[in-house]
């Protein structure tokens, strides 16, 4: 089946051009020139990736990607024109999975998306991981925390699974980026910080004060029951 | 020329400041500010009071000699009458006479009587009064008169005493009082003197006081071109210097505002750049996934549109880049990182083919906190400089070194020419070798951004000669947290 993906970007011009070459890569792509058209549109039609320009008139790509969180775990990747910005670390807290600069090169991007659309679980993989009163199931992709589901994306979710099947074992950024979002040694560990952040948002009883996910500082993460 | 003036440079002006305007001029001009007002405080005093000194002397002399011609006049007019009415009686010895008289001390009495001439004093007789004066009081006129004998003043009063027919003459020596008016003058001069250097040390603390509000405008005047383009003036309550500091800072903001207008002006040229070139970089894409379908002709043009995009979008975003340095708006990103593993992976990524990696024993596994992206620029734009302009890198070392760690990208030559090593790393400068090697040639930007990124991490780099004609490159990152230095 292929997948459908949503660009959302108001340059007319660039949504084509972006359109065609993602057809080629062999995706079904659909267009919104707005934030409020996208929202329609991905009520209308959910599709498996989402593509958001940061600066949209009117409801901007933040504002988007928000909402669109609210009631779906769909990967999100942001366009944004800087990457020494806060805007990307502003993306990701929004919920984004990913991002890619401007001018970006479609067959990049065609590898940033399928890197999310691939699937997390690896086949010798535990059915269930279990960490404090934490237990994830790789193949239900369900994290229920004392008895509540608890709702992640989709990023977060392989993120929890690959620090839970480590349990005590330090991972780094790059280790980290590697697996999670299939980057090569230089990819930006701010996007494991900020997933990480949400993680323990959800998971840990105080994310100030994390008991499961810690950092180790220089090195990078490690999972402690 | 006197203070300051304006002056509009033009092409050559650096020479001609350099050369300087000092030949023409006149030695006063030459004095600092100071100089002169220290002089002219000086010269103000010494006028002050050297027309003081010289009237309190006059007016002392007057007073004085008054005083004591009048005491003369006096004591000659007794004496002459002592005399008259001793010489009636025609017994008195004239010697006996001239004895009693009551003289002040140092005056001789000369007495003339019917042409013979007697002296209380053998060295004062008839021909040390003189002659003029004699003549005129032996005609019956009394006289008195100054002169100078033997090197000493001397008065003379002359009365005519016809009843006795004789002539009273008394010589007084002024040498006493002269010797007081000589001391006077001393003392008056002295303090001319004093007062004059006292003018000087006011002026020269005054124009000093008043020149050191100007030193801090020079201060930072000299701080702003060193490139610390916020600094500010601040003046304290008074009105004459908050009109000064005011004018300087509205001068400072406005360079600021022009130099910001400039980069900000390279930043949203690159910026709006960045639609445009995403449209041109994915169609030309979709048109090169489609290259097998192409004529033959169509082709040659893709590829060579594929190349020239992709020089032509390194060049947009190396401008941003510098742009962002430019607006001071370039960030960090830290990471903590194993240095020889960055180098290496950066290394591999870049394409540098075999080159091996010399990663020194005593900081193998070392970690520095630095921005993972930059130094990949640094590593990749040495080994792109290396590929088009020296054969590709020979091998990388890195090193330990003073504070901080080296990492050297040694290529096959040639050297670069020694003229030319520290402008190989200005933006867009084409040096005498380039280009003499391959057909692709870089932005012109890649060796500028590996300066520029090496120092936000508050390190250098240059390039020196290795054996046998080859260039290191020469990139030395301080161990200590870059973000503290970073501008």
């Amino acid at each position: 089946m292929t997948a459908r993906l949503l660009i959302v970007e108001d340059d007319e011009r660039i949504r084509a051009s972006t359109r065609l070459a993602l057809e080629d890569e062999g995706y079904d792509v659909d267009e919104a020139g707005s934030g409020e058209v996208a929202l329609e549109r991905f009520t209308e039609q959910p599709s498996d990736v989402v593509l958001i320009d940061l600066m949209l008139p009117g409801m901007d790509g933040f504002e988007c990607c928000r909402q669109l969180r609210r009631t779906s775990a769909v990967p999100v990747i942001m366009v944004t024109a800087r990457t020494d910005t806060h805007d990307v670390v502003a993306g990701l807290e929004a919920g984004a999975d990913d991002y890619v600069t401007k001018p970006f090169v479609a067959k990049e991007l065609a590898a940033r998306i399928r890197a999310l659309l691939r699937r997390a679980r690896s086949v010798d993989e535990p059915s269930v991981l279990t960490f404090g009163d934490v237990e994830v199931r790789p193949d239900e992709g369900t994290v229920q925390r004392a008895g509540d589901e608890v709702h992640c994306t989709r990023t977060e979710f392989r993120l929890l699974c690959e620090l839970a099947a480590n349990p005590g074992k330090v991972l780094s950024r790059e280790q980290l980026l590697d697996r999670v979002w299939g980057y090569d040694y230089f990819g930006d560990g701010r996007l494991v910080d900020v997933h990480i952040r949400r993680l323990r948002t959800k998971i840990e009883p105080d994310p100030a004060n994390p008991r499961h996910i810690l950092t180790v500082r220089g090195m990078g993460y490690k999972l402690t029951a | 020329m006197r203070g300051l003036r304006l002056r509009v440079v033009s092409d050559g002006w650096r020479r001609r400041a350099e050369q300087g305007d000092a030949g023409g001029r006149r030695p006063w001009s030459r004095l600092g500010l100071r100089a002169r007002v220290t002089v002219t405080f000086g010269m103000g005093a010494l006028a002050l009071s050297a027309t003081m000194a010289g009237l309190t002397y006059f007016t002392a002399r007057q007073f004085i000699l008054h005083e004591r011609e009048t005491a003369i006049l006096r004591q000659a007019y007794v004496n002459a009458s002592l005399a008259r009415s001793s010489l009636r009686s025609p017994t008195q010895n004239i010697f006996q006479l001239l004895d009693s008289l009551d003289t002040l001390p140092g005056s001789l009495s000369v007495l003339e009587q019917r042409g013979q001439w007697y002296a209380t004093s053998i060295s004062v007789g008839k021909n040390a009064i003189p002659v003029r004066l004699r003549s005129l009081v032996l005609s019956g006129v009394p006289a008195s008169q100054h002169f100078v004998l033997n090197g000493s003043p001397e008065m003379v009063v002359g009365l005519p005493v016809p009843s006795v027919d004789s002539a009273y003459f008394e010589v007084f020596s002024l040498d006493e009082l002269a010797r007081t008016l000589r001391i006077l003058a001393l003392a008056l001069a002295g303090a001319a003197l004093v007062t004059t250097a006292a003018g000087a040390v006011i002026g020269r603390w005054a124009s000093g006081r008043a020149l050191r509000p100007l030193e801090e405008v020079s201060k930072a005047a000299e701080t702003i071109a060193g490139g610390r383009l916020r600094v500010r003036l601040v003046a304290a309550d008074d009105p004459d210097l908050s009109a000064l500091a005011a004018s300087f800072n509205r001068m400072a903001d406005a360079l600021l505002e022009r130099i910001e207008r400039e980069a900000r002006f390279t930043s949203d040229v690159s910026h709006e750049l960045r639609s445009p070139l995403t449209t041109l970089t994915t169609s030309l894409g979709v048109l090169e996934s489609h290259r097998d379908d192409l004529p033959v002709r169509s082709r040659r043009a893709v590829d060579l549109l594929t190349g020239e995009m992709r020089r032509f979008q390194r060049m947009v975003e190396e401008l941003l880049e510098i742009s962002r340095v430019d607006t001071g708006s370039a960030e960090l990103l830290l990471d903590e990182v194993e240095v020889g593993e960055l180098v290496r992976q950066a290394a591999h990524a870049a394409g540098a083919g075999d080159a091996p990696v010399d990663v020194d024993a005593s900081i193998s596994g070392l970690r520095l906190r630095v921005d993972k992206r930059r130094i990949e620029r640094v590593v990749a734009n040495l080994v792109e400089n290396a590929t088009l302009y020296a054969g590709g890198v020979a091998r990388f070392v890195v090193e330990p070194a003073p504070g901080g760690v080296r990492m050297v990208v040694v290529d096959h030559g040639p050297a670069v020419a020694l003229t030319e090593r520290d402008r190989i790393f200005e933006r867009f400068y084409r040096g005498q070798t380039s280009g003499r090697r391959g057909t692709t040639e870089g932005t012109g930007l890649g060796l500028s951004l590996v300066a520029e990124h090496v120092r936000l991490h508050g390190g250098r780099v240059w390039v020196e000669n290795g054996a046998g004609d080859v260039n290191r490159f020469v990139v030395e990152l301080p161990s200590s947290d870059p973000g503290q230095v970073a501008s």
